[in-house]
């Protein structure tokens, strides 16, 4: 998800990339569907990762649900994290009375429904960042390969954590301060969810990206690191 | 060849291929969908060119292509065998299986993504059963397996609750015993003592087997057992006071230290003796020896005699739950000589049996070298 925007900060930052558990190159024994079963647990990684890299006031960079992750993580461990970049967050995808997420309940029961006949895309696109290791081409297709026999039911139950999240109590909870990247027409988490994250998140900006779809990571690198750039 | 190909339309290819064929742009608007693309969803031919390609998806397959397919596409530049929900003028969704390849930007050409879709409502149906087979037998295996669990839980536990009355009437026989009693009494007493004895011997198999089967083993304390013969001795007896019609002769050599679980060394003769006067010939007498070899391995056989063990009998001999035939009323559970077997195991040893015309012997050997385990 980051090799294109990751390699830009390397030389002033010390980097970290990670896989959520369930995910590309983590240890897939270590996953638990209770712990996993809201982003509370996947916050709680962040937490302790963070805490044992002995991180302090330092920058968070989260893609879509890994975003609200993020805020999350910051939320339970304000020390940890003094900044951070939310690229495409949504609070909640499910419609509510006042607010818009872009999805029927029904939208995300069909999703989840669908995860049966498509175990192999599903997990496949889990594990992105495995894939394509440019040193070893062949280590991430084996990879890949054996994390798409491992699990569609994590990728299943990863997706019900994240579309069936409500995050939005916790955005004024947030102390960081913080930069949304918006993209344009990005069905997933909308311009209007954008803007929602940016009122309810006290002091944070929101820059809209020319770029469009929900992952201006992988397509619009160049003008990501830009952004981020300018915000760090 | 060559001069015929050319001869071909390949607008018209394009058009009428036997499958759907749409060219979408990097930013999602179809440049141009074919004709079978455009039938099947009910459009009029031509008029999805310029829309979005995310508007004929449903709504769970606009979220894959935006999430997952999209992305990979900067990464890889080929995906397949995708299955997708096109959606239909009329709202209706009809099941593809999608291979989308992605071609870079160039001087006069936007980046592309070929998409390609066939149909795929039948196989969709047939996965769908597929799958609500396997969790089907998902399921009933988790079910069968939390039953068999209560089960043997089930017995540990009935185990232990029939062990305390059994203990308390042990204990009153052995007071009786010590009154003094008329000669039919003092039957009745030995008549009960043999079969508490026998009965606390089936209590202990099947707790044992609940326990190997629960996953604990069989459990085994090792010490170095110096006085293994009157332990063997004493259950000699027991077997001989619980069957007094019958002859058990017991010869002992050399008993050097045996490194071993004393109780069930005892459990493990109890059964075998128990099993060959079971099934041995009445009128033949059952035989013990017990010796330690110059290497320490220790060597226990128990022989009687009788018909010999039918072959199909053989193989499943030291299975839980298999019983032969039996004479009287001495039918147990079928699971003295699993359990022997199994304390031989524990012991780093092995239980074998050989059956002839003339014996059927049951040697149980357990190396000098456990003494180091």
């Amino acid at each position: 998800m980051w090799r294109f925007v990751a390699p830009a900060f390397e030389g002033d930052f010390k980097v970290v990339l990670m896989d959520h558990v369930g995910a590309g190159g983590s240890d897939i024994s270590a996953y638990d569907s209770a712990k996993y079963a809201s982003l509370d647990g996947y916050a709680d990684d962040i937490v302790e990762l963070g805490r044992e890299l002995g991180i302090h006031d330092g920058i968070l960079v989260g893609h879509s649900v890994s975003a609200m992750i993020g805020v999350l993580a910051s939320i339970k461990a304000p020390e940890l994290f003094d900044t951070l970049i939310l690229v495409g967050p949504s609070p909640r995808y499910i419609d509510d009375t006042d607010y818009t997420g872009g999805f029927g309940a029904s939208d995300i029961e069909e999703l989840l429904a669908s995860f049966a006949d498509n175990p192999l895309a599903w997990s496949a696109a889990m594990a992105p960042a495995i894939m394509g290791n440019r040193d070893r081409p062949e280590l991430g297709q084996e990879l890949t390969a054996s994390f798409c026999r491992t699990d569609p039911k994590i990728a299943q139950e990863f997706a019900r954590a994240t579309f069936t999240s409500d995050n939005r109590a916790d955005l004024p909870k947030v102390k960081a301060r913080t930069l949304i990247l918006q993209c344009r027409d990005d069905i997933i988490a909308g311009q209007t969810v954008g803007e929602y994250v940016r009122d309810k998140i006290g002091g944070s900006r929101l820059v809209l990206l020319d770029a469009t779809g929900h992952c201006p990571n992988l397509s619009a690198p160049d003008e990501v690191v830009r952004a981020m750039r300018a915000f760090v | 060849m060559t001069e015929q190909i050319s001869e071909y339309d390949y607008q018209e290819l394009f058009d009428n291929a036997p499958c759907g064929y749409v060219l979408v742009r990097t930013d999602g608007i179809i440049l141009r969908a074919n004709g079978w693309l455009t039938t099947l969803l009910g459009y009029q031919w031509g008029s999805l060119d310029g829309t979005r390609f995310r508007d004929i998806l449903s709504m769970a397959s606009r979220i894959l292509y935006e999430t997952n397919l999209a992305p990979l596409l900067t990464l890889q530049d080929h995906i397949g065998e995708v299955t997708l929900d096109l959606k239909r003028r009329d709202g209706s969704t009809t099941p593809v299986i999608m291979g989308a390849s992605a071609v870079s930007a160039s001087s006069d050409q936007p980046g592309t993504i070929r998409i390609a879709f066939v149909q795929a409502g039948e196989r969709r149906l047939y996965e769908r059963e597929l799958a609500s087979a396997r969790d089907d037998a998902e399921r009933g295996l988790q079910r069968e397996k939390r039953d068999g669990k209560l089960r043997e839980q089930f017995v540990a536990v009935l185990g232990h609750d029939l062990r305390n009355p059994l203990a308390s009437i042990a204990a009153a026989t052995r007071i009786l015993e010590k009154e003094a009693l008329s000669e039919r009494g003092r039957q009745v007493v030995g008549l009960m003592k043999g079969s508490t004895s026998r009965m606390s011997g089936l209590i202990d198999n099947v707790l044992d087997f609940a326990r190997t089967r629960l996953g604990g083993g069989i459990g085994i304390e090792l010490r170095d057992e110096h006085a293994l013969e009157p332990l063997i001795e004493q259950v000699v007896e027991e077997l001989r006071a619980a069957n007094p019609a019958r002859e058990v002769q017991a010869t002992y050599s050399t008993i050097g230290p045996v490194r071993c679980d004393s109780g069930r060394i005892g459990q493990l003769v109890s059964n075998l003796l128990g099993n060959a006067l079971s099934h041995g010939d009445a009128l033949k007498p059952v035989s013990l020896r017990a010796e330690t070899g110059d290497d320490g391995t220790f060597r226990l056989w128990v022989v009687n005699g009788g018909s010999p063990i039918p072959l199909e009998v053989m193989e499943t001999l030291f299975h839980p739950f298999v019983r032969g035939q039996a004479h009287g009323t001495a039918e147990g559970l079928g699971l003295g000589l699993y359990i022997a077997q199994e304390i031989a195991k524990a012991h780093g040893g092995t239980l074998t049996v050989t059956s002839t015309e003339t014996e059927t012997r049951f040697t149980c050997e357990i190396p000098g070298k456990a003494a180091s385990i």
